[in-house]
């Protein structure tokens, strides 16, 4: 009874899933708290149990986050009346402009920044990612481009016999350009509905592995209407593309070199 | 050319009681029905009839292209129907020489090269190959043709090639299929000719044609019909 | 003979067999980078890690070295224990912090490091002296170019500021005796580096002898991962990191990139087998007249197998062959766009040739073309012969 008096009277901290379900705490367990490892510390209780917020800059940090009382961190760094940096909201963004001003014409050691300026500054990471990511997706749409006017030159030639029996009977070549490429975007069009529910099946996947192998609630891909929308528009342009391309090489070869005469 | 001609040899081709059935759409199509036959070596035999008579099934069945559904064939004293797919395969490249009606020459190769196709399968070394495809160059009259692809050659000239061909690995048993069937009357007549000068050098021949002339400078005409052999007449006897 | 039809073949249809060799190229290209992804970052790491000879690094308990402003206390006690272990023949203690002048009014920042020059690891000297005394530092270019200060100059640095008084703490007046390279920095972060009592002086660390990290050279053939785990045991304010934990640690900050690599490696492979076996099938569609008659007069199945394949492999080799010029280019734009993160050492790459890797890759890419052919191959040698001339005489 005594001990839970005395438990009861410690500061209280927050401590992560993570580093509850690593280290098996729960809610009113006693832990020692200390700047340096092996140093001494307090006593403290768990007070809490957060969630990880779903910010990519953790993502692939595997440290553990714990929040106490500003005064028991600072007593415990001996950082004294010393802080890292102010959070401050205000009404709205005339508001905020004006606090910058004023601030910073006043502040000796330290700034003030907009939070939206500090995200960008931080998020240069992200962005080299995302480079990197139009990068490899320029790359794969200059070889989709090439695999599917292969594909169809390959399969359309193979229908020449029949191809120069329509033009020996008298259909035109617009006729057969129609027919050619009414079929290639068919196909372009069969083959976007599956590439939108197999990107979107796939998305699904990447989201559930990395978000258990990061310990994330992060959502690591998103399928949006407008991805959606770019998606099947290059893909029915480039499928349409190579079918008048691969139709226009058949028509214009005269019907009996078709048949091989 | 070929193995030279001695009377009272085993027949080259003996055929007893083939029969070759097709299904289509559930039914049997009897295109050869019991058909027997001989042709000795040296012979020149035409099988004639009407489209559909199965004269060219026949002429398949004699070349081990086919398989009987029924029947006998004997190939210079071999049964083909015995053997394995390989076996076959070997027994065609070094027994049997065939001519087809749309020749059937490898585009991408020149009048030589097509020639010498059947020899470097059959392993033959490059000196042996390419004196043979000069000899039979020279034979069907082509020798300045040698270089040239087959688009570059007549109807006729391309024949004349497939026929050097079909006699690379001097075969017991050269075999037409309506060797005339693409070419104009002119050209046929030259190669009516060539066949009439292959089978005085020896060479065992059996078409099928439609074509009269080529089936008058036979020796021998098997009229067919509905599968079935209904006439054979002997036009001039092995000399 | 085989090969001359094969080749003879696809140059019969040469468009075809170019946009065909183009798209295996392509896929042949995207695998090479794959596969120079998934090794090139470990590798370019580990020959980071291990470019000065130290096979281990001693950072504060629980972080990983530089990662936080955590220090070791009592690094001259450490040193000492170090030291009786005989299988560890060199110690470098670092401190590290920031530090600040002035140039025109506007402040100029730079990373410091606090070294023991006999020792240290973390720069290669490029021109003038080592700091070796107490008021000697070296820089490297980009701080010089910041500062406008070439060798010989004297500049005030400071450690801290202090907010009160509106003025520089830890200040120390040092003079430039050396330009270096510093290995582990990214591109463009000015940097100095200066005697270890000198940086702990100014940034009031002097009374705790604290370090940021140690780093530990052993003796060639040492266990390393036993001396490791003994400074773990003997040790308890530092963690002992070895090169193959510490690359183990990038793995997993990294792995992202690495099952990327391998997803897009194994897409690029199908894509290349797919686009193989669609020519070589539909090459065969298209003779298979010319197929019947090579049977009928005696050719085998056997060549007619081998020959198609051929005609398979020629592509996937010719794809192959290109695709790894092909390959090292984007490699090398790839590379340029991941070397942009920030904080990384500029030392990295991410995009790595490893010859070894690279022909597995493409051998693979290959022997895929192989496979690819066999189906068609099968298809050719199995036509009915008969049936096959009489349809193409239809036909």
């Amino acid at each position: 009874m005594l001990l839970l008096l005395l438990a009861l009277q410690l500061p209280t901290i927050a401590i992560d899933q993570r580093l509850a379900a690593d280290a098996k705490l729960r809610v009113g367990d006693v832990v020692v708290v200390s700047a340096k490892p092996g140093g001494e510390g307090d006593s403290v209780r768990v007070g809490a149990i957060i969630g990880r917020p779903a910010d990519p800059s953790e993502v692939a940090r595997s440290e553990y986050r714990v929040r106490m009382h500003l005064e028991s961190l600072q007593s415990a760094l001996g950082y004294g009346d010393r802080v890292d940096r102010f959070a401050v909201a205000t009404r709205d963004s005339t508001a905020t402009t004006d606090a910058l001003k004023r601030i910073n014409e006043a502040a000796f050691g330290f700034h003030a920044h907009r939070s939206r300026d500090i995200a960008v500054g931080t998020s240069e990471t992200f962005h080299v990612v995302s480079r990197f990511h139009r990068a490899i997706g320029v790359i794969t749409i200059v070889a989709s481009a090439i695999f599917l006017l292969c594909i169809l030159l390959l399969k359309v030639d193979e229908r020449r016999r029949d191809v120069a029996a329509l033009r020996l009977l008298g259909i035109s070549r617009a006729s057969v350009m129609r027919s050619v490429v009414i079929e290639a975007a068919f196909i372009a069009a069969l083959g976007s509905a599956a590439g939108v529910g197999i990107g979107w099946a796939v998305s699904a996947i990447v989201n559930w592995h990395y978000q258990s192998v990061y310990r994330t609630p992060l959502r690591f891909s998103i399928v949006t209407p407008e991805i959606i929308l770019l998606a099947v528009s290059l893909s029915l342009v480039l499928g349409i593309a190579a079918g008048v391309l691969a139709a226009r090489r058949l028509v214009r070869t005269p019907p009996l070199a078709l048949l091989g005469r | 050319m070929t193995k030279p001609l001695i009377a009272g040899d085993a027949p080259i081709v003996s055929a007893r009681d083939v029969r070759r059935d097709y299904p289509l759409e559930g039914e049997a199509v009897h295109a050869v029905r019991g058909v027997s036959l001989d042709v000795e070596r040296g012979e020149y035999v035409a099988i004639v009839g009407p489209s559909g008579c199965g004269k060219s099934t026949l002429l398949n069945l004699i070349g081990a292209i086919d398989t009987p559904s029924g029947g006998t064939v004997s190939i210079a004293g071999r049964d083909p129907s015995a053997m394995s797919d390989r076996e076959v395969t070997r027994f065609r490249l070094e027994h049997i020489g065939f001519v087809f009606q749309r020749f059937y020459l490898m585009p991408i190769l020149s009048a030589a090269e097509n020639v010498e196709l059947p020899m470097a399968e059959r392993g033959l070394d490059k000196q042996e190959r390419r004196a043979r495809v000069r000899e039979l160059l020279a034979y069907v009259e082509l020798a300045g043709r040698a270089r040239h692809r087959p688009t570059q050659l007549s109807g006729g000239e391309q024949q004349r090639v497939a026929i050097a061909r079909a006699l690379a690995n001097s075969p017991d048993l050269l075999l037409a299929d309506e060797p005339t069937g693409e070419l104009d009357a002119r050209t046929g007549t030259d190669i009516i000719a060539l066949f009439e000068r292959l089978n005085r050098d020896g060479t065992t021949i059996v078409v099928v044609t439609h074509d009269e002339q080529l089936a008058r400078a036979a020796r021998r005409v098997i009229h067919m019909r509905d599968g079935i052999i209904v006439h054979d007449e002997v036009l001039r006897a092995i000399a | 003979m085989r090969l001359f039809l094969a080749l003879a073949s696809l140059r019969r249809h040469r468009s075809r067999t170019m946009l065909a060799t183009a798209g295996v190229a392509i896929a042949a290209a995207l695998l090479l980078d794959m596969v120079m992804l998934s090794g090139g970052m470990r590798a370019s790491f580990g020959n980071l890690l291990t470019a000065q000879g130290f096979q281990m690094r001693l950072p504060p308990r629980g972080t990983l070295p530089f990662d936080t402003e955590a220090t070791i206390d009592g690094a001259g006690e450490i040193i000492a224990m170090l030291r009786q272990k005989s299988e560890i023949i060199a110690v470098s203690p670092v401190l590290g912090a920031t530090v600040r002048t002035t140039r025109d009014e506007h402040p100029v920042t730079a990373f410091a490091l606090g070294i023991d020059p006999s020792v240290q690891g973390d720069y290669r000297m490029e021109s003038g002296r080592d700091a070796t005394d107490s008021s000697s530092l070296v820089a490297n270019v980009e701080f010089l170019h910041a500062a406008g200060l070439q060798l010989g100059d004297t500049i005030t640095l400071a450690a801290g500021y202090n907010p009160q008084l509106r003025a520089f703490t830890g200040t120390r007046a040092l003079t430039i005796a050396g330009r270096a390279r510093f290995i582990y920095l990214s591109t463009g972060q000015p940097a100095v580096a200066m005697p270890l009592r000198s940086l702990q002086a100014m940034s009031g660390h002097l009374k705790d002898d604290a370090v940021s990290v140690f780093m530990v050279r052993t003796r060639p053939g040492a266990d390393v991962e036993a001396i490791a785990r003994w400074i773990q045991g003997t040790i308890p304010r530092v963690d002992a990191v070895s090169t193959a934990q510490a690359l183990a640690k990038v793995d997993e900050r990294l792995s992202y990139f690495r099952q990327l690599s391998f997803i897009l490696g194994a897409v690029s492979l199908i894509v290349g087998f797919l686009l193989t076996t669609t020519l070589v099938t539909v090459s065969v569609n298209d003779r298979v007249g010319e197929i019947a008659v090579m049977r009928a007069i005696g050719v085998s199945r056997a060549h007619v197998v081998h020959q198609v394949l051929l005609e398979g492999t020629a592509i996937s080799l010719g794809g192959a062959l290109l695709g790894l010029a092909l390959g090292l280019v984007t490699a090398r734009w790839l590379n340029t766009i991941l070397s942009s993160f920030p904080g990384l050492p500029a030392a990295i790459d991410f995009f790595l040739f490893q010859p070894r890797a690279a022909w597995t890759a493409l051998g693979l890419l290959v022997l895929s073309g192989i496979a690819a052919g066999i189906y068609p191959a099968w298809r050719a040698a199995s036509l009915p012969v008969a049936r096959t001339l009489r349809e193409e005489a239809v036909a």
